[in-house]
């Protein structure tokens, strides 16, 4: 199983790429006409704030890289691969859901994420279903009728 | 000191019979997510903002602060009925409330937890009544470098109770300060990381961040854990509300319980979760006989529930006096405001007294409803702890989805609750806080508003730079909060390397 020390070290270090290249982007950040000359820059706090993250994601990096743990040691990100396939599995459902709804448009999503996301979870029981299918019937119907949203 | 026209109107406002529908079914909503374990008062707070977006500013506040303080509350019922607790707040409550619940006294345990969670409210309730109008009169006269250090004291403070490793908790919390530096300079129309999308012109949205932050990161944990079968015995539900002797006997605990959750909700934090295992570790050290703490006894559900519940009118304090949020749930209800058009801050006591008012005897009734309503509905409301997550998660993310989009219309936002989810999900995933990643992100434009503007007018110096009193002052309690445990503890090494020297 993937343990925190090493997910924690991926994660900082990306972290700290991800600083640079915004450090980097904000570099060309210019201020409009008349009020260019007004103030600090507009890069000061950005990169005030991404030297900062960067310094505290280096000192994560360094107390896992030597130490091994941050006050977790021995614990992995997922309890079991079965919890873990289902969390992941839920996070693709949720994308796919978003991605229907752009493509197919709010009523094809309503009805496949409920289902998607049940199979992600390992659901079996043909009743969760059908009181999930249900639900987001009610969910549409609050909405459109309640509410006057229109999808 | 009190506006009485205002308080005036405040009253015509709540006895408006749309509002006083909303404050129930707050209440009931309210019980019921704070119920289902892992739905705590953040995530209450935001699956309910959409629906604000049609409604007046009185009912749709009252609407949440019903749900923020019934779902605080209705933690305290799984965790008493099945050890889970519902909500963060009551994970203190579970050692000695499922205790006495699996000797059969669960109707006196859910009855303790009840009244302590009223008398915490109504206790609040009083010292926001009396607390908010002065301090806003006092924030009034703050200018730049006083919001500085109130709000890098805000951060630090959330960062510090957030979690074990400090550094942590900064790297989180710059990176929900970061993120609000996307969109246009408000000081000098720059584009910033708006990567050529005019959807980013105004920033990331502050509403389907935080929605996605605490619901769709909850929801996808959720769903790891969906397959776990909730099992409980409902025979001992009816609540016992405890007599007048025996709140006699707790009326010390009652009493401070109360003001030490009014004052740690105050303190920019984790709010309810943190003032309950204060008041509870305040009350095991006070009592004689300790080791009882957690067999099942009366003083250890009175204290966390008490606190717990009084937190959320410290909570409201530096929400609505100076913008600041006390607690995640309030800056979740930050936004709440901005729906409506309203900045909170010391000038919303100027311009909009009724509103004020309004939400403190909202709070009062709130408070008072919550004990009829505690008292019928806990045995039904109990039996949702059954409700399966593999139910739950699909709506939650569905009602998340549906809600965002119907506050702007836009599936740009709905983007962004997406991405806001999967970065909490990460973040929690690798054992961060995101208390300090909302928070940041609520307080990230203050900050740095404050911070330029005040390094203009120091103009280089860094003497005009902190002469400010009351920022000194803040500065002041801020090292204080950080350097009281070493210091504590380096005395109590001292005292005890002296007691053993013959």
């Amino acid at each position: 199983m993937l343990t925190q020390r090493l997910a924690n070290i991926a994660f900082t270090v990306l972290v700290i790429i991800a600083c640079g290249y915004f450090a980097v982007v904000a570099q060309g950040f210019e201020a409009a006409g008349l009020l260019a000359s007004s103030g600090l820059p507009s890069r000061f706090f950005p990169q005030l704030l991404l030297g900062f993250t960067a310094l505290c994601a280096t000192v994560v990096l360094y107390v896992y890289a030597t130490k091994g743990e941050a006050g977790d040691e021995g614990q992995t990100v997922f309890a079991s691969s079965a919890e873990a396939r289902r969390g992941l599995l839920a996070l693709a459902a949720a994308v796919v859901s978003y991605i229907a709804w752009q493509n197919f448009g709010y009523i094809v999503m309503a009805a496949t994420s409920g289902p998607l996301l049940c199979l992600a979870m390992g659901v079996r029981n043909p009743v969760v279903y059908g009181v999930v299918l249900a639900l987001a019937a009610g969910v549409y119907l609050v909405f459109t009728q309640l509410l006057g949203t229109q999808f | 000191m009190f506006d009485v026209a205002a308080v005036g109107v405040a009253f015509a406002n709540l006895l408006d019979p749309f509002t006083m529908i909303m404050l129930v079914a707050g209440i009931l909503l309210g019980l019921v997510i704070g119920i289902l374990p892992g739905l705590g008062p953040p995530i209450a707070i935001a699956l309910a903002l959409p629906f604000t977006f049609y409604m007046e500013a009185v009912p749709s506040l009252i609407l949440l602060l019903a749900i923020y303080n019934a779902a605080i509350y209705g933690g305290s019922i799984s965790a008493i009925a099945v050890g889970i607790p519902g909500t963060g707040a009551a994970i203190a409550t579970v050692m000695d409330g499922h205790a006495m619940y699996k000797q059969g006294r669960g109707g006196e345990a859910l009855g303790l937890s009840l009244t302590g969670s009223i008398i915490g409210g109504l206790v609040s309730v009083v010292c926001l009544t009396f607390i908010a109008p002065v301090l806003a009169q006092v924030a009034i006269k703050f200018g730049p470098r006083e919001f500085l250090a109130i709000s890098i004291f805000g951060l630090v403070v959330v960062v510090r109770v957030a979690g074990a490793n400090l550094f942590k908790g900064l790297l989180v919390g710059g990176l929900g300060i970061f993120l609000t530096t996307w969109g246009l300079d408000e000081l000098n129309g720059a584009e910033r990381y708006t990567f050529g999308t005019y959807h980013l012109y105004e920033g990331i949205p502050l509403v389907p961040f935080l929605v996605g932050i605490f619901a769709v990161s909850e929801v996808l944990i959720g769903a790891e854990k969906a397959l776990t079968r909730i099992e409980f015995d409902k025979t001992s539900l009816t609540v016992k509300i405890p007599g007048l002797r025996t709140l006699s006997k707790l009326k010390g605990n009652l009493a401070r319980s109360s003001l030490l959750g009014t004052i740690i909700g105050i303190i920019p934090g984790e709010g309810a979760a943190v003032g309950a295992f204060f008041a509870y570790s305040e009350e095991k050290r006070r009592s004689k006989e300790p080791e009882k703490f957690g067999t099942g006894i009366p003083e250890g559900i009175v204290a966390p529930e008490t606190a717990n519940n009084a937190t959320v009118g410290g909570a409201l304090v530096p929400t609505l006096t100076l913008g600041v949020p006390g607690s995640p749930a309030a800056a979740v209800l930050l936004g709440a405001f901005l729906i409506q058009g309203l900045a909170p801050g010391p000038t919303l006591f100027d311009e909009r007294p009724d509103i004020m008012y309004s939400l403190f005897l909202g709070l009062f009734f709130i408070n008072i409803l919550l004990l009829f309503i505690g008292l019928f509905a806990i045995r039904f409301a109990a039996m949702l702890i059954k409700v399966p997550m593999t139910v739950i998660v699909p709506t939650v993310l569905l009602l998340s989805f549906t809600g965002i989009y119907a506050v702007s219309n836009s599936l740009f936002n709905v983007g962004v609750l997406l991405a806001a989810g999967v970065l909490g999900y990460v973040v929690r995933k690798l054992g961060y806080s995101i208390a300090p990643l909302s928070i940041g992100f609520v307080l990230g434009p203050i900050l740095e508003n404050s911070l330029r503007q005040s390094i203009t007018i120091a103009d280089g110096s860094t003497a005009e730079f902190f002469n400010t009193p009351i920022g000194l002052g803040i500065y002041a309690a801020l090292a204080l909060t950080i350097l009281w445990a070493p210091i504590s503890t380096w005395m109590r090494s001292r005292g005890a390397g002296k007691a053993e020297d013959p």
